[in-house]
């Protein structure tokens, strides 16, 4: 498993980014900066990466983060890892990433709860059409709004 | 956040990028690769010259899909790409000019035709493999160029070959970038104007992407020399797949080349 065709974000696509528009445009929050990082092949690396992005957030003094990916299966230990560690810190947590009915998640935590599934196919799989299961303005409102709550709790 | 920017009491604006944007509605062929100002793209058919690791690729082409003419064979589609480059600063700042109503799509298979996918592949009938309208595709109202390239035996599997085709690509779109450089600024059809605001006080985000970093056609190159750019780039792999910063303006600048 990795990135399919329906999933995957095009150059394009980060060019027009709707949750960076979303979350830039608004006034109430703060938007320090977009982090990227990788999905090594190894469990260790996996893990080594995914702490480093927490620790680079935890000295940001994030409030919340929104953190998105673009495949499902073997990538979801690099992104509930993740999670985990951002969680951990006292850090705010919600996201997209693709499930529908064949991809759920291979690994879970307690801290997964403001992850939101961008799935748009009726079927709930790969559906190889490109773009078909991009995240869209909706989906990044949606989270964005859940963080908002999400931050006001902690 | 875009637009003019009023700014309140204790906020900064760190920086200012301006995306002019020229619509396209004419694209045709003719001998020249050529673009103005005034909505007309001409094609050179011939992209061979680009062909630089012939170990690596066999040969490319390059084919306009009019608006409504999606009823064709695609082969499968690795990547969608913007047309756009830097006219003053660099990526995050500054000007760059794109080019709306029209967008490159990379297709790769190779000589024995094995389409260039890692995980599920989308070769076939055009408006049955291509969702019009998302942010990272193009609506039917634009028109495509399609640069399809055919890979030696074996070689669409391979990271090194697919930068290449990545590579002849963007060569390729950098003799539009060179005109579009040239444009008078006044001529744009849409004018963006972005800043990145501090505020303080308000609570602070940070959005994670994260993006494939694993072999080839899943990859993720950073720091090209051109916005949505793929001379010049680094590779996610080549930084340990470490998490890097980048700002908001710099994101959506086109800092990142989608290889997967």
């Amino acid at each position: 498993m990795g990135i399919g065709p329906s999933t995957k974000e095009t150059t394009l696509h980060h060019f027009r980014d709707p949750l960076l528009d979303v979350v830039s445009g608004d006034e109430d929050l703060d938007l320090m900066g977009v982090l990227i990082v990788g999905t090594p092949d190894g469990n260790e690396d996996k893990m080594l990466v995914g702490r480093r992005a927490a620790v680079w957030a935890e000295a940001m003094r994030t409030d919340g983060v929104i953190i998105s990916a673009d495949g499902w299966g073997n990538s979801d230990v690099d992104f509930t890892n993740t999670v985990e560690e951002l969680s951990t810190r006292g850090i705010a947590v919600t996201g997209l990433k693709f499930s529908g009915t064949v991809g759920k998640f291979v690994v879970e935590n307690d801290y997964l709860d403001g992850i939101k599934d961008i799935n748009k196919s009726e079927s709930g799989t790969e559906t190889c059409v490109v773009g078909e299961n991009n995240m869209t303005r909706l989906d990044a409102r949606k989270v964005t709004a859940i963080l908002k709550l999400k931050m006001r709790r902690n | 956040m875009e637009g003019d920017v009023v700014l309140k009491q204790g906020e900064k604006d760190l920086r200012r990028l301006v995306i002019k944007a020229f619509h396209i509605d004419c694209v045709d062929y003719g001998t020249d690769n050529k673009v103005d100002a005034q909505g007309r793209l001409i094609l050179n058919r011939d992209v061979e010259r680009f062909l630089i690791n012939k170990e690596a690729i066999a040969s490319a082409s390059v084919k306009i899909i009019r608006p409504g003419e999606w009823d064709l064979f695609t082969n499968s589609m690795m990547d969608i790409i913007p047309i756009s480059t830097k006219v003053l600063g660099k990526i995050g700042e500054g000007i760059t000019h794109t080019l709306t109503g029209v967008y490159v799509i990379l297709t790769g298979v190779d000589v024995n035709g094995v389409q260039t996918a890692e995980f599920g592949s989308s070769e076939g009938i055009l408006k049955e493999r291509l969702y019009p309208g998302r942010a990272g595709t193009p609506s039917e109202d634009d028109f495509i160029i399609s640069f399809d390239v055919t890979f030696q035996a074996g070689m669409g599997q391979k990271r090194h070959a697919v930068t290449e085709a990545h590579r002849m690509c963007d060569a390729f779109i950098q003799e539009f970038r060179n005109q579009m450089k040239k444009f008078r600024g006044d001529d744009c059809t849409e004018r963006h104007e972005y800043h990145d605001i501090v505020r303080p006080g308000k609570k602070r985000v940070l959005i994670i992407k994260q993006v494939a970093g694993q072999g080839a056609m899943y990859d993720t190159h950073l720091f090209a020399d051109e916005p949505s750019g793929a001379a010049g780039g680094r590779s996610i792999i080549d930084m340990g797949n470490m998490p890097v910063l980048v700002t908001p303006n710099e994101y959506r600048d086109g800092i990142i080349r989608s290889m997967q």
